[in-house]
């Protein structure tokens, strides 16, 4: 909880983090629009709102553990042990890219309108989809870290393991927007949950191997 | 002596494999026709590639669980075999492909698979490159080691079940009984698949000790 509030703080100490995160998000987004003039098909839509979820976050997990030089570092394994670290690394990515994807989801609706039918099942896909791309994230943004400070590492060792989330993902939601019955969704649902909760597992044990000096 | 046996049997097997592979009658299948032996050269590619990438997992825990500097040797030496069995497989699905298929790449669950399992070996090859420090390397290798294989574990076991393929005997289901493996097939592709593992086992071995002269 102490780690919560501090990631929390270092976020808002640090604005600009988040406000050039914003920016890209509207900037990206307008271009959208401006290229395709509103007028895209529900999975050209789809699509384009998790490529844009997906460089946002690939982008913010980058900064991940940026603040963790060699001084925070060892500040850290003062004040908490690894797994109390990952854990709280996990909630707040988790709740950080919770808030990325919803916000992409809300420009998007702006622009070009919102063709989600099963509003419920989507929200589930976006809840389930911005967890594990953080559980992905967040791990290698850490092995990233023990490289020292090589910022592009992250985005070349997450990229390829955000394939099998980001697949699932998009193949949920674009049943969301079809309009699916929740009751025909739970096969996607139930795989995508899993998913989550087997990387979360490895995620959390293997961070303290990484995690020592 | 004991180091031996392994090498001529797999030598053996991938003899047999390769001439008896050409030689062997095959059902006749449309569309696949003679192109179906390529499940001798091809599908035995996956096969070793998939046991040499577990054999470097495996080797990737223990090493986090020993903290001995030769199981990091071992993994590294393994997956460097795997991927060069994945860029084997590759070359011989692509040919196929553009004469079965009509193209030499598809949008296809098994390709998409392949390029991903690639794309994450290089990555762990470019990672391993960027630390000095030789147990740190290890350390860290062997966290992205395990998370990947996993990944690619699901990626191209469990994610293509619930999508349709083109591969032959699919729909649903990325295993191969299902589709006309009789006998005279199971003849040849069994051995190849065991006598390729056992190559593959060799130029791990080769590399391993490779690595260990040179360091």
């Amino acid at each position: 909880m102490h780690l919560l509030a501090r990631f929390y703080r270092q976020e808002v100490r640090n604005s600009n983090v988040l406000f050039s995160l914003g920016l890209y998000l509207l900037g990206v987004a307008y271009l959208i629009y401006l290229l395709t003039g509103n007028n895209t098909s529900d999975a050209v839509w789809n699509t384009l709102l998790w490529v844009v979820v997906f460089f946002g976050t690939v982008q913010l997990s980058s900064r991940s553990f940026e603040f963790e030089s060699e001084q925070y570092f060892f500040y850290y394994q003062n004040i908490a042990t690894a797994k109390q670290t990952i854990v709280a690394k996990l909630i707040f990515n988790s709740l950080y890219m919770i808030a990325l994807s919803g916000a992409a989801w809300a420009l998007f609706s702006l622009f070009f309108g919102n063709p989600v039918y099963s509003t419920g099942l989507f929200i589930i896909g976006l809840l389930l989809g911005a967890i594990g791309f953080s559980v992905v994230l967040t791990l290698t943004s850490g092995i990233a870290q023990r490289t020292k400070g090589n910022a592009t590492l992250s985005a070349i060792l997450a990229i390829p393991l955000l394939f099998p989330v980001l697949q699932l993902t998009s193949a949920l939601n674009l049943q969301a927007i079809v309009g699916v019955e929740l009751a025909d969704a739970t096969n996607l649902i139930g795989a995508l949950a899993a998913l989550d909760m087997g990387i979360g597992l490895l995620a959390y044990l293997l961070f303290p191997y990484l995690w020592q000096d | 002596m004991k180091g031996r046996i392994y090498k001529i049997l797999g030598l053996v097997l991938v003899a047999y494999s390769l001439v008896y592979g050409l030689l062997t009658e095959i059902p006749n299948l449309p569309i696949i026709e003679q192109s179906i032996r390529n499940l001798f050269y091809h599908v035995s590619m996956w096969f070793a590639m998939v046991a040499m990438m577990a054999a470097s997992f495996w080797n990737a825990i223990r090493f986090l669980g020993t903290d001995s500097l030769s199981k990091d040797t071992r993994s590294i030496s393994l997956a460097e075999t795997g991927m060069f069995f994945s860029f084997m497989g590759l070359f011989t699905g692509m040919v196929w492909a553009k004469f079965t298929w009509g193209a030499w790449w598809t949008n296809d669950p098994k390709l998409n698979g392949t390029a991903i399992t690639i794309l994450i070996y290089l990555a762990y090859f470019v990672l391993r490159n960027s630390i000095d420090d030789e147990r740190k390397r290890a350390r860290v290798a062997a966290v992205y080691n395990i998370f990947a294989f996993v990944m690619m574990i699901v990626f191209i076991g469990i994610l293509p079940r619930m999508t349709d393929s083109l591969h032959p005997g699919n729909g649903g289901n990325p295993g191969f009984n299902s589709y006309d493996l009789d006998n005279r097939l199971r003849a040849v592709f069994y051995p190849a698949v065991l006598g390729w593992i056992l190559v593959g086992t060799w130029i791990a071995s080769l590399r391993y000790r490779l690595r260990v002269l040179q360091s």
